[in-house]
């Protein structure tokens, strides 16, 4: 293609629409790529909040029904007491260990995975130190040792305390999540202004390039015609580029040498007929 | 005009402009003691070597040449 004027404006033209068009495209893309970054992260920062709010909700009534299941013993018998109060329990610790799960799936970090990771199995330490109350009672309701009750206690205590650990982290992964979507969107508003910049940059370099090419030889023709206009031929016409003002250069050039061939004609004529003239 | 001198004022033109049948013709009777209209293809070697030296002190020196080397090629 020959590098006309038109083809430079338009491939110029073409070259900053598309450059802005990448521009524009790379900025939405990184928007609506933080952005759902950004919603994924709230998603599961809310999520580990709630659940292990729900945990800890679960863990308490377990408690509650087993404690209610103990004193039952003795005031409605023992089989009577575990059909009223163990079967809701063990419903109870069958969720606790269902979110558990869930928390250890979704969580975002290792340590917050490990933190989590505790709450099935002190889940099922107080499943089994329950069933070993089950056992000494009997259907009978027969005296409880100590070390069962005591091991119970135990049981209970390390559940409590790793379902309010899973809560704070809970707490702290919502936080987290408030944390990073700040961080997200400022890193969005970097990234997008980063982006433009560069367009920027691109388009002002290509403009004023396609300035420069159509400009310089411009201005030197004018220099041109203006030193023929005050008579001065003794310049070169210099051709810049192979487009439609490369071919006015070349006009300008044929001009000029045209010009001062006819001058240097008469010139020649008048020196000549000043001679004869001279000579009579 | 002779069939060379059309040829060589083609191959001028775009050079001289509206100059080249007079700088060729001064060209020719000044030093080949021919007129233009005569010219042969037997002279353009002669008239190369006169048009470059000539066409220097109107133009670029490097076109001069590039005019000469053209005509002599003919």
């Amino acid at each position: 293609m020959k590098p006309t004027i038109k083809n430079k404006l338009v491939g110029g033209c073409t070259g900053l629409l598309l450059v802005i068009l990448g521009v524009a495209c790379i900025g939405a893309f990184s928007v609506f790529s933080l952005r759902r970054s950004a919603f994924e992260t709230t998603r599961v920062g809310d999520r580990l909040n709630s659940e292990s709010l729900e945990v800890q909700v679960h863990t308490l009534q377990a408690h509650n029904l087993a404690r209610a299941y103990l004193n039952g013993i003795t005031t409605m018998g023992a089989e009577q007491a575990k059909s009223t109060f163990l079967d809701e329990a063990e419903f109870e610790i069958n969720e606790i260990q269902n979110l558990a799960a869930n928390l250890v799936k979704i969580s975002p970090t290792e340590a917050k995975r490990a933190k989590f990771a505790r709450i099935p199995a002190a889940a099922d330490a107080y499943t089994q130190a329950l069933d070993n109350i089950v056992k000494a009672a009997g259907n009978k309701g027969a005296a409880i040792p100590k070390e069962t009750l005591d091991a119970y206690e135990g049981a209970a205590t390390r559940l409590t305390e790793s379902a309010e650990d899973g809560e704070v982290a809970g707490h702290e992964s919502s936080q987290t999540s408030q944390e990073q979507i700040e961080a997200t969107s400022k890193r969005s508003v970097e990234l997008v202004t980063g982006v433009s910049l560069m367009g920027l940059l691109l388009a002002l370099t290509m403009s004023v390039t396609l300035s420069r090419a159509i400009l310089i030889p411009v201005e030197h023709l004018k220099q041109v015609a203006e030193n023929v206009s005050m008579g001065n031929l003794d310049i070169t016409v210099h051709r810049y580029s192979e487009d439609e003002i490369g071919d006015l250069a070349d006009s300008f050039s044929r001009m000029v040498t045209a010009v001062k061939f006819f001058r240097s004609e008469v010139e020649t004529v008048q020196a000549e007929a000043g001679s004869g003239r001279g000579g009579r | 005009m002779s069939e060379t001198s059309d040829k060589v004022v083609a191959i001028s033109k775009p050079y001289f402009g509206p100059a080249t049948e007079s700088f060729l013709n001064r060209q020719c009777i000044g030093h080949l003691s021919i007129g233009f209209n005569a010219l042969e293809q037997s002279h353009l070697k002669e008239l190369a070597k006169w048009v470059e030296p000539a066409a220097a002190k109107i133009m670029d020196p490097n076109k001069a040449a590039e005019v000469a080397k053209k005509i002599a090629r003919l």
